[in-house]
């Protein structure tokens, strides 16, 4: 080497080629999955360095003598290393980002379990702990959106704008974290709020009691048979007449109705081997959850669903035999029974129609909001009523049928909250219903007995007909509106909870607008317990407690709705933006006179 | 034998491979348009796959934080953008596919050429072909012959595309080709080459029956391609073109901006999948109900979804409901365009005669027809010359022949030269002397009686009484009756009794154009 072809390295550069190869080779291990060749060359490379380095050191000179080529080399490799010790932002927020993803992909499936036993009203998993999953994979979509927008407009005001390539590769982040959400939040499913999985659980309570109670009547039934028939039988027809009527495992909807009444029975549930194994289980998931084996769970959780499906059976298969029995002894009743069972039955759809409609709000729980908004719906029926009773002005036309019948008194409660779609899709029947009660209008203002004796006429078959007066009703009572109607309702059960029949036409200004008002338990003439305790079901589901909720999923609701209209616009469907911003307007609206209605 | 199954594995395998972090895909332009044809942008995009880079472009940016995957045909100059690349890298660790088989020697310069050692992975990557559909590829070659020989670049062209088929299938096969062209035979030499030079890379498992690689020159049957087709791909594809899953809607009258190019993919478009082998009738009233459903799906204006309900469960369906609204706005546009375009062209009546022209053996009433047809003012120049080109196949050699008398209608019509041209082309292409086997009267007793009774029940449905020729040649080779005096094995065919067990084409949807593409590979339509 002459001296015109000889380079330089100083002793600083030289340490730094040297050391900083041996991080990176640490370093580079994990981020990438480079296979093996590229380390075993590196490593080679290294240890040639060093030992050039450690060769020259001897020299005690603070330069390295090396040619053009090696230097040229050695300084390309000087950058590389450079910029592999420099990570730029976006590398960053991508990496935050991908974590955000993966944890999505976690959290989400068991997320969706968790919802989907829930909204089945199991108790396997707690609803809190839900929630809180909820709000975490909510947290991380947000982080996901926001960390993919900071990567969109990364350096974009910078003053050399960034290269066009930068631009598009941000871009493309951000579009697929975009189809990321899109794709997963969807998936997510709302959980019951709290009063809700409180109602979900109590109907897969009432569901397994009343199985209980009709397998334990069935042994009754039997029982009873062989003794003379007296007036308990009564009751009793009551509630075979459901039976004969529904068949199936249908009654468990009008459990509701009745229930409470006999809530005491509880206790029951151990005697049947198949329940014992159910409880088992569900400790067994308790514990394995506490323990934190959520496979363990999942498996368990599948047993019990299956252990579950068996007793449902079981019991159904009891049902139809009881119900089957039950018809046959009925038979020979019929003659002596005619009049009060006419009378009974009259009771009992009603109950049903209230424990069908209720069960159905039930579980759709989007619709609790729609009372708020007054639906065209509504109006075809009040003309109907009209025509129907032209004495009556609209609005009253169309809740007095109902306001006797004892169902009504749960209306406020439970019913108020009704799906318009339900109304409207029984629109045309309420027509017949209307019929069926123009009789009962006028008995109304008279005596109680005479309203359920007439709608008592209307054919057993025709069980759906009443349905749409309770769903007139749950409209005309939207208690921040309609004050007069409420304090109707609310008036029934407090006036005269052992009557029967409360008229409470003749009573209502009497009485001060009490806001929880209807026991959610019809005031069945026959069954007293309900009417005396009003108050107990009352606090459990307020209508006050219902309110912040519903605002939630509106809330959540316009937030889902821009979301949409935000993705429509980039993809420049305009005719859906339309569509879309109409929904939102009319969102906003029902929240802001929901509002109103609250304050 | 599943093709665009088989590219799409070698892309997911290639992206699997480089691990997590962000992506860059480089590419050559054949590439691009092999990995366009299995895989979605948003698809593409959920591997972390950022940005598609073409290796020929210059003004890609430095950017050290992205992974680049090299997916390039291995040509010479790809090697050489390569070369420069790996000189001054752009990404920071490169793992590298080639789409066919690459030479020691160009490996060797890459590695060379590797000096801050940024190649993680080479690799041999058999996805050299255009998948189409299924059972249908395509080299997306123009003009591969220069009169009646191949034109060497693209003879090598499709010998690295059969052979990349063969290894991407895993299929050693006996090859058998069409006797009466040399094209034909000349392909299947290089193809045997190959297999020979690379024994190594097919060392498949030993089928009981080994496959079959039949190779074909569009010169056997010049009369298909003439023929308008009435299956709704084959339409598309005749009608308007369909270029690697694109069609150009941009000269449809009034169409909307977003509409100007469409992507017609059984992959991800389930009607189109359902429906790209039914005729045209069928198709009308599939996407009849494909709009209903859309219909009773789409929010109107005036219903302003009621109630909270209403809303959650639009809500829930938007995602769907926004797929279905493309997918039927592109499809009503499509088959909409169609009918326009028949009734335009008066394409009924025009192919009416092309099938008569093409499967029955009347010349006065067929010429009397072609003549008529040649007055109407509806029938475009293109459609005239092909009834005329189609009556010149068929009745070359007819003893009362009055191709002049055409040629003159041809003329008067105002049809171009360019297109009078056509027809002793093909004739010249396509003719009886060149022709190894018998397109219209049928010789065996069997074909004699199903022409017989056809003309005794009549036929189903005019439009579509002709059948390809394929569709004869692949029956007989499936019955292992095709003559080996007219398709010859290549070498010593130690295997007289080896039975068939794949073709290229699919002989099952043959009808569609795009199989008697396949098969056309070997020679331009003209």
């Amino acid at each position: 080497m002459c001296k015109k072809c000889m380079e330089l390295i100083s002793l600083p550069l030289a340490n730094k080629l040297t050391s900083a190869s041996k991080d990176s080779l640490s370093t580079h291990t994990s981020p990438s999955q480079s296979p093996n060749s590229v380390h075993g060359s590196r490593r080679a490379s290294i240890s040639s360095v060093s030992s050039v380095s450690s060769v020259l050191d001897e020299k005690d000179d603070d330069r390295i003598r090396c040619c053009t080529h090696c230097k040229d080399t050695l300084l390309k490799r000087e950058q590389q290393i450079d910029e592999k010790e420099h990570t730029p932002d976006i590398v960053k927020l991508y990496e935050k980002l991908r974590l955000c993803m993966e944890k999505v992909d976690q959290k989400a499936p068991e997320y969706i379990r968790m919802a989907a036993s829930l909204n089945a009203g199991e108790t396997t998993y707690s609803l809190e702990h839900a929630n809180d999953l909820r709000v975490e994979v909510q947290k991380v979509y947000e982080l996901i959106d926001a960390l993919s927008k900071k990567i969109l407009t990364l350096d974009l005001k910078q003053d050399p704008p960034p290269h066009p390539n930068t631009l598009r590769l941000q871009r493309m982040i951000r579009y697929s974290a975009t189809l990321f959400v899109q794709e997963k939040l969807l998936g997510l499913m709302s959980l019951p709020t709290k009063e809700q999985f409180e109602e979900l659980k109590k109907k897969r309570k009432q569901e397994v009691e009343r199985k209980k109670i009709l397998e334990r009547r069935a042994a009754l039934e039997s029982q009873r048979r062989l003794e003379e028939r007296r007036s308990d039988l009564v009751s009793h027809a009551t509630n075979g007449e459901v039976v004969s009527l529904r068949g199936g495992p249908a009654p468990l909807r009008k459990a509701e109705g009745w229930l409470p009444l006999s809530g005491g029975q509880g206790q029951v549930e151990d005697s049947d081997p198949l329940l014992q194994q159910i409880h088992n289980i569900t400790s067994f998931i308790r514990q394995a959850k506490a323990a934190g084996r959520m496979d363990e769970v999942r498996t368990l959780q599948e047993n019990l669903r299956q252990l579950q499906d068996e007793y449902d059976q079981q019991q159904t298969e009891k049902a139809i035999e009881l119900s089957r029995r039950q018809a046959e002894e009925e038979d020979l009743q019929r003659e002596q029974l005619q009049v009060l069972r006419e009378r009974e039955r009259e009771r009992e759809r009603e109950q049903f129609q209230a424990a069908s409609l209720h069960t159905r709000t039930r579980s759709l729980d989007f619709r609790e909001i729609r009372p708020f908004q007054l639906e065209p719906g509504r109006e075809p029926r009040n003309h109907l009523a009209h025509a129907l009773d032209l004495g009556c002005s609209p609005a009253q036309s169309s809740v007095a049928p109902k306001t006797p019948s004892p169902s009504s008194a749960l209306e406020p409660i439970r019913l108020w909250s009704g799906p318009p779609a339900l109304g409207q899709e029984f629109f045309p029947q309420s027509t017949t219903s209307q019929h069926n009660e123009v009789p009962s209008l006028n008995p109304f203002d008279e005596e109680d007995l005479s309203s359920p004796a007439a709608e008592g006429t209307a054919s057993p078959p025709a069980a759906e007909p009443p349905l749409s007066p309770p769903a007139c009703v749950l409209k005309e009572y939207n208690p921040f509106e309609e004050e007069e109607e409420e304090e109707a309702v609310a008036g029934n059960p407090f006036t005269s909870p052992d009557s029967p029949a409360p008229s409470p036409f003749d009573e209502e200004d009497g009485h001060p607008p009490q806001r929880p008002s209807g026991p959610p338990v019809p005031g069945s003439p026959f069954e007293e317990a309900p009417c005396t305790n009003p108050f107990e079901v009352d606090s459990e589901s307020g209508q006050e407690d219902e309110e912040p909720i519903e605002e939630e999923l509106l809330l959540q609701q316009i937030d889902n709705i821009k979301a949409y209209i935000f993705d429509a616009k980039q993809c420049g469907r305009l005719d859906e933006v339309e569509v879309l911003t109409e929904n939102l307007r009319e969102l906003k609206h029902t929240l802001a006179k929901q509002k109103r209605g609250t304050d | 034998m599943n093709v665009v199954f088989a590219v799409k594995q070698y892309i997911s395998k290639m992206i699997e491979d480089s691990g997590p972090g962000m992506k860059v895909l480089l590419m050559d332009k054949e590439t691009t348009g092999i990995v366009s044809m299995v895989y979605t942008q948003s698809e593409i995009l959920q591997k972390e796959v950022y940005l598609f880079e073409r290796i020929d472009s210059q003004n890609r940016e430095i950017m050290k934080h992205l992974k680049a995957i090299c997916f390039l045909r291995p040509t010479k100059e790809n090697v050489d953008y390569l070369i420069q690349e790996l000189r001054r890298p752009k990404y920071s660790i490169y793992f590298i596919y080639f789409s066919n088989v690459i030479s020691k020697s160009d490996v060797k310069s890459l590695a060379e050429a590797d000096e801050q050692e940024v190649v993680a992975e080479v690799q041999e990557f058999y996805g050299d072909y255009i998948a189409v559909n299924p059972h249908l590829f395509s080299l997306n070659i123009l003009g591969c012959c220069q009169g009646r020989n191949w034109d060497p670049v693209q003879l090598s062209r499709a010998t690295q595309g059969l052979t990349a088929l063969l290894l991407s299938l895993k299929k050693c096969p006996m090859i058998r080709y069409q006797l009466s062209s040399e094209t034909a035979k000349r392909l299947a030499e290089c193809v045997k080459q190959v297999i020979t030079k690379e024994y190594e890379l097919f060392e498949f498992r030993r089928t009981e029956v080994p496959p079959l690689l039949l190779i074909l020159d569009r010169c056997d049957d010049a009369i298909t391609p003439l023929l308008n087709q009435w299956t709704y791909q084959a339409m598309v594809h005749e009608l308007l073109g369909i270029n690697n899953n694109r069609i150009d809607l941009s000269r449809v009258p009034g169409i909307s901006k977003d509409l100007r190019e469409v992507v017609l993919s059984a992959e991800n478009d389930e009607f189109y999948a359902n429906n790209m082998y039914l005729n045209f009738a069928e198709i009308g009233s599939n996407i009849k109900n494909l709009m209903e459903d859309f219909q009773k799906k789409k929010p109107k204006e005036q219903q302003k979804l009621e109630s909270i309900a209403d809303m959650k469960a639009f809500v829930e369906n938007y995602p769907q409901f926004k797929k279905m609204s493309g997918t039927v706005s592109k499809h009503v546009t499509v088959v909409g365009e169609l009918s326009r375009l028949v009734s335009e062209r008066n394409l009924l009546e025009v192919s009416e005669v092309e099938q008569e022209l093409a499967c029955q053996n009347d010349h006065s009433s067929a010429l009397q027809n072609v003549k008529r047809l040649l007055q109407n003012p509806k029938v475009t120049e293109f459609d005239a010359a092909r009834l005329v080109m189609l009556y010149a196949l068929h009745y070359e050699r007819h003893s009362s022949n009055s191709l002049p008398g055409l040629m003159m209608d041809l003329r008067n019509k105002g049809v171009s030269e360019k297109y009078r041209k056509l027809v002793p082309t093909v004739v010249e292409y396509g003719g009886k002397r060149i022709r190894g086997s018998d397109l219209f009267s049928p010789k065996d007793a069997v074909a004699i009686t199903k022409q017989f009774l056809k003309g005794l029940k009549g036929v189903e449905n005019v439009y579509t009484q002709h059948q390809p020729f394929l569709h004869e040649t692949l029956d007989h080779l499936i019955k292992a009756k095709l003559k080996e005096n007219l398709y010859p094995y290549l070498g010593p065919s130690t295997l007289r009794d080896s039975f068939l067990e794949e073709v290229l084409a699919s002989g099952l949807h043959s009808r569609s154009k795009d199989s008697s593409q396949v098969t056309s590979r070997l020679a331009s339509r003209r």
